[in-house]
């Protein structure tokens, strides 16, 4: 019923078309005059919702009286860094003036050039403000496109009780003492052991004509070694939330996830939680570091908005220390602001400490580029042909070699 | 020896009944067992999206109590209604649509009747959402696309082609005896008349199906809902609601309320169904003696 829908209304309506057209002008401000406007913002939920706090409203509010020279009215929409960047390509016109996203999809606001770039006095107080890999990851040639406020990754979540902070260094230590769980068959997850060994994507991630490089010895000898790892009897594969449950009813005692997790597993383990940057893992006999993909979620200014000052400088004070102090308190949202990553209550949390240093040390920036999205269903293959058995130690170097082949083809 | 081979052919027809009915129960049990696993786990105490057990460790109402009082980062109760609201409307309007234009291409001669049937069949070939971005930009221009005004989209967008689907209804009226449209009309009814007042009483088997598609089609939709809502969280239907219960922020929190959201949104559906189902039974049995 619904698809006749779509066609009959469409031919129907196309000719009133022109009818709703009409837009409105931009009134031009004077000194000293108050100028009405309205701002769109979108934010998760989260952000949003009493029992957390109200984080977007209280620094909406906070901003308008800092800025008296504007009237605003505010109007608050749901979209979460996931979503935001594809529903402002998608009409950027009726979309948001302010939007948080996740750098990932940088490539996709770009290429509908739906995001405002920050330039002039805006890009310096960012640039100050904040690390150079924060900042990098905004950027698109050379052009900065948005404020960030956290950076986005994974690291590991263990039970103090069974590891102690020496163990978790090393990934074949702690497979000694206890079982850990990984997403194995998540491609978001698994490239980290290849990364780890000297793998590249994209050389340092922003040069798409290089290609992938998961290929050579390097490549092979980090097959067989996920081979043996999926049969050591401590390892479990994480998959559709088992590492979560496994947690839960003692049977697992280390998993690999994010911050949005932090709150269940701190209800789990108590006390005992401990988190950590990614641990090394021993191959052939040497300790490689596990290298994570490493993202940043940042603010973002629709290049259609009607009132582009007041829009940059909303998104910049939403970026700022102030709102990231208040973001973190609210929601514990870790902060990416260098001078907050100094004050002391901050930097003793060890969410924050683990997730900043598995952004500094640990991880590569995640590429953006057009052909990254290649590379992930090859990748989840491994996993799942690993997990199968379809890989094995006769076959692996075929296997590591079909797997780069088609991380690097533009085809299906 | 007659007598022997009577029983061996009674034996024949246990042994296959027994077989048949084996084969059937399996096939049940398969069917059934997915819709149980959702209705179990709606009643799970352990939170979290992954279990090691079919049956619940322990049992709780906790999940439907979530569902209805932790409203402020997924507000259940409002999706629901807003559903509630939308299918009703489209269910109402499209049902019109369907029967009336059933009836006339059924009764009435124009010029325009084989075209008409025919483009009905060829747009009917294209998928739904093959239109839906510019289904959405016409909606924008036409300013339905915020506020509450996004519920109005959604109705015209249910309803608004419910009237190329009428080849069901038009063969159910095809059976009709066209006498007793002419004996009322010799009685002095009008068109109308006929159609209010002899043709639907006739028909009741057909109401209910269309009655049954049109209110399951909005109820259970996504992806208009998910193109046309966008940002605006106060107009989320239930299905964008339970989608976003399955996002790896909400999913452990939330896995469980998916299952007991899922059960409810099947109430209204069983409910108008059970409700239907004896004018179904009846319309069937009352024929029109020729």
């Amino acid at each position: 019923m619904k698809k006749r829908v779509a066609i009959l209304t469409a031919a129907a309506m196309s000719l009133t078309l022109c009818a709703g057209c009409g837009s409105s002008g931009q009134s031009v401000p004077q000194d000293g005059e108050v100028q009405d406007i309205r701002l769109m913002v979108w934010a998760p939920s989260e952000d949003q919702s009493k029992d957390s706090g109200e984080w977007l409203q209280k620094c909406c509010e906070a901003f308008a009286q800092q800025h008296p020279e504007y009237n605003i009215d505010f109007v608050y929409g749901v979209a979460d860094e996931a979503t935001a960047a594809g529903q402002v390509a998608q009409d950027a016109e009726a979309s948001a003036d302010v939007f948080m996203y996740a750098n990932d999809n940088l490539t996709v606001l770009t290429d509908a050039k739906a995001a405002a770039k920050f330039g002039g006095i805006y890009e310096q107080e960012i640039m100050d403000t904040n690390s150079s890999t924060v900042t990098d990851s905004l950027r698109e040639d050379g052009f900065l496109y948005g404020v960030p406020f956290t950076t986005n990754t994974w690291y590991m979540f263990y039970d103090k009780s069974v590891f102690s902070e020496e163990d978790v260094k090393n990934l074949d230590t702690m497979l000694e003492k206890g079982v850990v769980s990984f997403p194995f068959t998540n491609s978001w997850y698994l490239p980290s052991f290849y990364v780890g060994n000297g793998c590249t994507l994209f050389e340092d991630g922003t040069v798409e004509e290089a290609g992938v490089d998961f290929t050579g010895e390097k490549a092979y000898e980090v097959t067989d070694y996920l081979i043996d790892l999926f049969a050591n009897p401590n390892f479990v594969v994480d998959a559709d939330g088992s590492g979560m449950a496994g947690l839960r009813d003692g049977s697992i005692n280390a998993i690999f996830t994010g911050s949005w997790d932090a709150g269940s597993i701190k209800e789990i383990l108590g006390e005992n939680m401990g988190v950590s940057a990614l641990p090394t893992y021993t191959l052939n006999g040497e300790e490689k570091q596990m290298m994570a993909y490493a993202g940043s979620k940042a603010i973002g200014v629709n290049a259609a908005s009607k009132n582009m000052v007041a829009s940059i400088q909303l998104a910049v004070y939403l970026g700022s220390a102030e709102a990231q102090k208040l973001h973190y308190e609210l929601r514990n949202v870790v902060p990416c602001n260098e001078e907050l990553l100094q004050d002391e209550a901050i930097a003793n949390d060890m969410l924050v400490t683990a997730q900043n240093d598995t952004f500094n040390r640990t991880s590569i920036l995640q590429p953006f580029v057009g052909r990254m999205s290649n590379c992930w269903t090859p990748v989840e293959n491994m996993g799942k042909g690993i997990r199968n058995k379809t890989v094995t130690h006769e076959n692996s170097k075929e296997q590591t070699d079909a797997m780069n082949d088609a991380m690097n083809s533009d085809g299906i | 020896m007659a007598g022997k081979k009577q029983r061996s052919a009674k034996r024949v027809r246990t042994v296959n009944n027994t077989i048949v009915h084996i084969a059937l129960a399996i096939l049940a049990v398969i069917w059934v067992f997915p819709i149980a696993w959702v209705v179990l786990t709606s009643f799970r105490a352990e939170k979290g999206s992954y279990v090691s057990t079919f049956l619940p460790k322990s049992y709780t109402l906790a999940n439907y109590a979530k569902l209805f009082t932790d409203t402020t980062i997924l507000n259940f109760p409002k999706m629901f209604g807003n559903t509630l609201f939308i299918a009703i409307c489209s269910c109402v309007l499209s049902t019109f649509y369907v029967l009336s234009v059933s009836y006339c291409l059924s009764r009435l001669r124009f010029k325009m009747r084989k075209p008409y049937m025919n483009m009905a069949m060829v747009l009917g070939l294209f998928p739904g959402f093959m239109s839906m971005v510019a289904v959405y930009f016409i909606l924008k221009a036409l300013g339905l696309s915020e506020g509450g005004l996004i519920r109005l989209a959604l109705i015209l967008c249910y309803s608004g082609g419910a009237g190329l689907g009428f080849q069901i209804a038009k063969g159910f009226f095809d059976t009709i005896p066209l006498a007793i449209d002419e004996a009322a009309l010799i009685d002095g009814c009008t068109r109308w008349q006929i159609f209010w007042k002899i043709t639907l009483p006739l028909s009741k088997p057909v109401i209910v199906y269309t009655v049954l598609t049109a209110f399951i089609g909005p109820w259970v939709d996504f992806i208009f809902a998910k193109v046309i809502c966008r940002a605006n969280a106060d107009y989320y239907t239930v299905a964008i609601g339970l989608w976003r219960m399955l996002e790896k922020e909400y999913i452990d929190n939330w896995y469980t309320c998916f299952a007991a959201g899922a059960v409810l949104i099947s109430i209204p559906i069983a409910a108008l169904f059970l409700f239907m189902q004896r004018y179904y039974v009846n319309g069937m049995s009352g024929a029109v003696k020729g």
